[in-house]
């Protein structure tokens, strides 16, 4: 098992899939609840993997590209089949991943095993039937859209009119249409070029049920969040800016680092936005954009350790959150293995672990806690013995029930709500 | 249930680093400048690291130079604030730095002894200057060596040689663009003097989405800085060398000729990069 370096459910949630560093996507399927395995309901199980990008070279630059998928997006189911778009840093492949559970028998030319009959055992006529057989389930490459990106691509979206898709690597967004591979339709750089490089986006996506509306979010300094409203195809006009005011007593060397945010996720009303910088979650209504409505604090534990995780490259992290279906809880990643949720009414929160010591099947999570102060209650954990290599930064929550996935390096862990 | 904590990294000056990192998290006793100086230092040894990568993170990059740009200026504007003068603390740590083998630093030693000369001719001797700038700790060195990597970095449109930090108040050039600087000709802006950390991007760079004009946006981004051209950034361009002679002539009849000092300070680099690779291949 690699790394994982992705998770996203489809529309219904009976999907589940994920990317590792090889280039792997992995899907899961949710078990239909039966009557002869009832407690079988909300497991996944495998549904089919393969192989969607390779390492490639880049004879150009002399670069070798990683197969690493950055990101999976699954398209609206449409038909009988399901198609998702994944990408690695340079090149976006749409999947189409379809089931065959019959098998035609009865050919005129050829045997059962393939091999041609001579033609003078031919002597009837007979009409292919078809059989069933055991369920298999293919994927195959359906487009491939490449070559349109310098810097590696940390973002794709689909458009709600399901025809279009952006796609956006540190400084350029590119929207293509699903149909048309040897050319991205409009490409738009966001990025002034008279400035010193000083921004990147770092997550772009289009908003929910607007087709104009596109919103992506770089590197300010004070970490803000930027809305791009298209009127027009060709037009691109800049509607909001998200900032909050730095504040100036907390100001230190790493407050750009720190303020930066790694991703951005819509509520499912349309109506919050949340973004994700190093330390904090921050849920900001669309209509303020002078500062969120709420923070959370992730790991305020780590503020005083930000040299320490600068020298180790730990602060250029890239956590992910998520909303759950409601829109009443997010959910973020740490380290140690430890992910948050957070209850937006309520103001409670807790710290669970996600790793095979502290949880078995089936049994429920116990909540962990992270000494801040000197003296260490008995399971609480000091911040100096936090293993900062087992990141989650991926997790993934059921668009309407409480499962979420969660990616601890190489292990996907999936956690449900108990249900009595 | 115990995690492995911090990870270390094994080459010495890495565990002085990590060493100090964690007194710098810890100790609310050091002083402000030499925390500063520890930042900065981490930040170049980074975006060294980086551009010897295959292919650098371009956000992780631009992060770090950000961060090293705020630093700068900050010193920027202490010093200019007093009187330069050599801190000895400082001064250990930027000898330290200036030590490390980079062509980037090599290569901006010229406009740096440039501006050694012009300040402090009586100081020290033209004929060898570099093992004269090795030797000299002062911020001008800092700057400069910032300087040199953050131009392979950046698409710079306003060129600058260092004299930002000697407040001379005066934004006329006394020394052409910087040598070895990779800008097309059409975006040259001679405006001179104006420090690369121009003030007016840092102080304003919560606002600058609000303040473009909606054409403005739609320019396409030259980043062939950013790009890890690593063979080729220390070496200077042709045309520059005559810039580079030329004015300096002009404006010190009494220096030696710069262009033999390019040259000398070309096969320096060229033996210096020839080190790295030998480094880079046999490790």
């Amino acid at each position: 098992a690699d790394i994982i370096s992705t998770v996203e459910f489809n529309y219904t949630g009976d999907l589940l899939a994920t990317g590792d560093k090889g280039g792997r996507v992995v899907i899961f399927q949710r078990e239909q609840e039966t009557k002869s395995r009832p407690l079988s309901r909300g497991e996944y199980n495998v549904y089919s993997t393969f192989q969607s990008h390779e390492p490639e070279f880049d004879y150009l630059k002399s670069l070798e590209i990683e197969e690493k998928i950055n990101k999976i997006r699954w398209l609206p189911q449409q038909n009988a089949a399901h198609f998702l778009l994944s990408t690695n840093d340079k090149t976006i492949k749409l999947w189409k991943i379809s089931e065959r559970d019959k098998r035609a028998e009865g050919y005129n030319l050829k045997d059962e095993d393939g091999r041609l009959r001579e033609p003078f055992r031919v002597t009837e006529l007979r009409v292919p039937t078809l059989k069933p057989m055991d369920l298999m389930v293919e994927a195959s490459p359906r487009r491939t859209f490449a070559n349109a990106h310098t810097y590696h691509i940390n973002s794709i979206s689909v458009n709600s009119d399901y025809a279009t898709y952006l796609s956006a690597d540190d400084l350029r967004i590119n929207l293509w249409h699903l149909e048309v591979t040897n050319r991205s339709f409009k490409h738009t750089t966001v990025l002034k070029k008279r400035l010193f490089l000083r921004s990147v986006l770092t997550a772009t996506f289009f908003k929910k049920k607007l087709v104009t509306d596109l919103q992506f979010s770089n590197t300010e300094s004070i970490g803000s969040c930027k809305s791009w409203q298209w009127f027009h195809v060709e037009l691109c006009v800049l509607s909001a800016v998200f900032e909050e005011p730095e504040d100036p007593s907390s100001r230190s060397f790493f407050s750009e680092i720190i303020s930066s945010i790694s991703d951005v996720k819509f509520s499912h009303n349309g109506r919050y936005m949340m973004t994700r910088d190093y330390l904090s979650v921050k849920v900001w209504d669309l209509n303020m954009e002078n500062r969120p409505v709420e923070t959370y604090q992730v790991h305020e534990y780590l503020r005083s350790k930000l040299c320490s995780l600068y020298e180790n490259d730990c602060i250029f992290d890239k956590f992910e959150c998520c909303w759950n279906g409601s829109d009443s809880t997010i959910m973020t990643g740490s380290y140690n293995n430890f992910f948050r949720t957070f209850e937006r009414e309520t103001h409670r929160d807790i710290t669970l672990e996600a790793s095979r010591e502290s949880s078995k099947p089936r049994a429920i999570l116990k909540p962990r806690k992270v000494c801040t102060t000197g003296k260490r209650k008995k399971d609480e954990i000091t911040v100096d013995s936090l293993d900062f290599n087992k990141k989650i930064l991926h997790t993934a929550w059921h668009p309407t029930e409480n499962i979420i996935a969660v990616a601890a390096t190489n292990n996907l862990y999936l956690f449900q709500e108990k249900v009595n | 249930m115990l995690g492995r904590g911090l990870k270390r990294k094994l080459s010495d000056y890495e565990e002085n680093m990590a060493g100090l990192s964690s007194a710098f998290d810890s100790s609310r006793s050091l002083p402000y400048p030499l925390k500063r100086q520890l930042v900065l230092n981490m930040c170049l040894t980074k975006l060294q690291t980086y551009k010897m990568l295959v292919e650098p993170n371009l956000h992780r990059s631009v992060l770090i130079a950000n961060t090293v740009r705020q630093i700068q200026e900050e010193m920027r504007q202490e010093s200019s604030q007093q009187p330069v003068n050599i801190c000895p603390g400082i001064a250990a740590a930027s000898h330290g730095y200036a030590g490390m083998e980079s062509p980037g630093i090599a290569l901006q030693l010229p406009s740096g002894v440039g501006q050694q000369e012009s300040h402090c001719c009586d100081l020290r001797s033209v004929e060898d200057p570099i093992e004269n700038s090795l030797l000299i700790v002062s911020d001008d060195d800092m700057s400069s060596a910032i300087s040199s990597i953050l131009k392979d970095l950046d698409f710079v449109e306003d060129i600058s040689p260092p004299t930002c930090l000697v407040p001379t108040g005066d934004d006329q050039p006394k020394f052409p663009e910087n040598t070895g600087l990779k800008l097309e000709d059409d975006r040259q802006d001679l405006k001179g003097a104006e420090c690369v950390f121009g003030s007016f991007e840092i102080s304003n760079s919560t606002s600058y989405l609000k303040d473009l004009a909606i054409d403005d946006i739609f320019e396409d981004i030259d980043t062939s800085m950013y790009d890890s051209d690593f063979c080729c950034p220390p070496l200077m361009p042709p045309r520059s060398p005559s810039l580079a002679t030329e004015e300096p002539l002009k404006t010190f009849p009494s220096c030696n000729s710069s262009s033999a000092n390019n040259i000398q300070i070309c096969r320096t680099d060229l033996s210096e990069l020839d080190h790295i690779m030998e480094i880079l291949v046999g490790s």
